[in-house]
């Protein structure tokens, strides 16, 4: 039984980070915000809407961590 | 409440609008047990987010009960607070038994409230046109919402698969009970006089991937007035 749960709660474990960065206002930059944690695009866009609603954001984009490329890491 | 303002004899309309207000609050209360419960912080904070959209939707269709003849008869029923009917899906009354419920409520019934606003966008009456409009717009993200945890779930396979499954077979009739049979007077009412305009698809045919009706949907259980299944 407590294999059948641990494989249960292994089989939802999100394991795909995407970066999250909105502005409020045309004229700025998109600025990292934060991040959320989901398998499914669909699903990353809908937690990364309901987390960060603090503000009435113009636009809000998300990026898979692992396409991140450094430049310069230190 | 009361109003000054004349009071609309619509049968129809107000058992629609009831049920409708009923239903979600009834799905608001079930999502509230999860706020804190779902497989994620992610999906608990999306969950939260889910309940405060539903209560909402509840709050703005009560309101309108008072705006009906029909509301005369008992006024404490055009309250939430002290309201005693509740004219929601039988699926609705017990507490979800897990997080596969909650999806498919998400999934199946939610949406299904949702053609029917959609449906309901250039309704006669303007009451409802103006909130199934915001409705519709807020559900998008529900339906994402819920699409998503579904695929989620599906792929996931094995026994949590199987959960799933189970919850949305439970749902499935009552759900599509929910619009009534083809000769339903309330909804049949309501088509006519351009209250809503909707087609309501059935069944998936995942032969040739099209919706039609597969199967005789549990009429002898159907309670019209409850709009539920007895």
């Amino acid at each position: 039984m407590a294999t059948e749960k641990k494989a249960r709660r292994d089989a939802l474990n999100e394991s795909h980070v995407w970066q999250v960065y909105a502005r409020r206002k045309f004229e700025e930059p998109l600025h990292e915000i934060g991040n959320v944690m989901a398998d499914d695009v669909e699903l990353a866009k809908v937690y990364a809407r309901s987390i960060y609603d603090e503000f009435a954001w113009v636009e809000m984009v998300i990026v898979p961590r692992e396409t991140i490329v450094h430049v310069i890491e230190t | 409440m009361s109003t000054t303002t004349r009071r609309i004899d619509h049968a129809a309309l107000f058992a629609v609008l009831s049920s409708l207000a009923d239903n979600k609050q009834a799905v608001g209360r079930r999502y509230a047990y999860w706020c804190n419960g779902a497989p994620a912080l992610e999906a608990a904070v999306a969950a939260a987010a889910m309940t405060q959209d539903e209560l909402g939707h509840a709050r703005t269709l009560y309101p309108l009960l008072d705006n009906f003849v029909q509301a005369e008869a008992d006024l404490s029923q055009v309250e939430p607070e002290t309201r005693t009917l509740h004219y929601s899906l039988a699926y609705l009354d017990r507490d979800f038994a897990g997080w596969a419920d909650f999806v498919a409520t998400n999934f199946l019934f939610d949406t299904a409230l949702t053609t029917f606003f959609e449906a309901a966008q250039q309704s006669s009456y303007e009451p409802l046109r103006q909130r199934a409009r915001k409705i519709v717009q807020e559900e998008r993200i529900h339906e994402m919402h819920g699409e998503g945890w579904v695929r989620r779930l599906a792929r996931a396979g094995g026994a949590v698969r199987a959960t799933m499954t189970a919850s949305l077979e439970r749902l499935w009739n009552e759900t599509l009970c929910w619009f009534g049979p083809n000769d339903d007077p309330i909804m049949q009412q309501l088509y006519r006089e351009g209250s809503i305009d909707i087609e309501v698809p059935v069944a998936f045919n995942a032969s040739n991937k099209q919706w039609e009706l597969t199967g005789a949907l549990p009429w002898d259980r159907w309670d019209a007035v409850g709009r539920r299944l007895g």
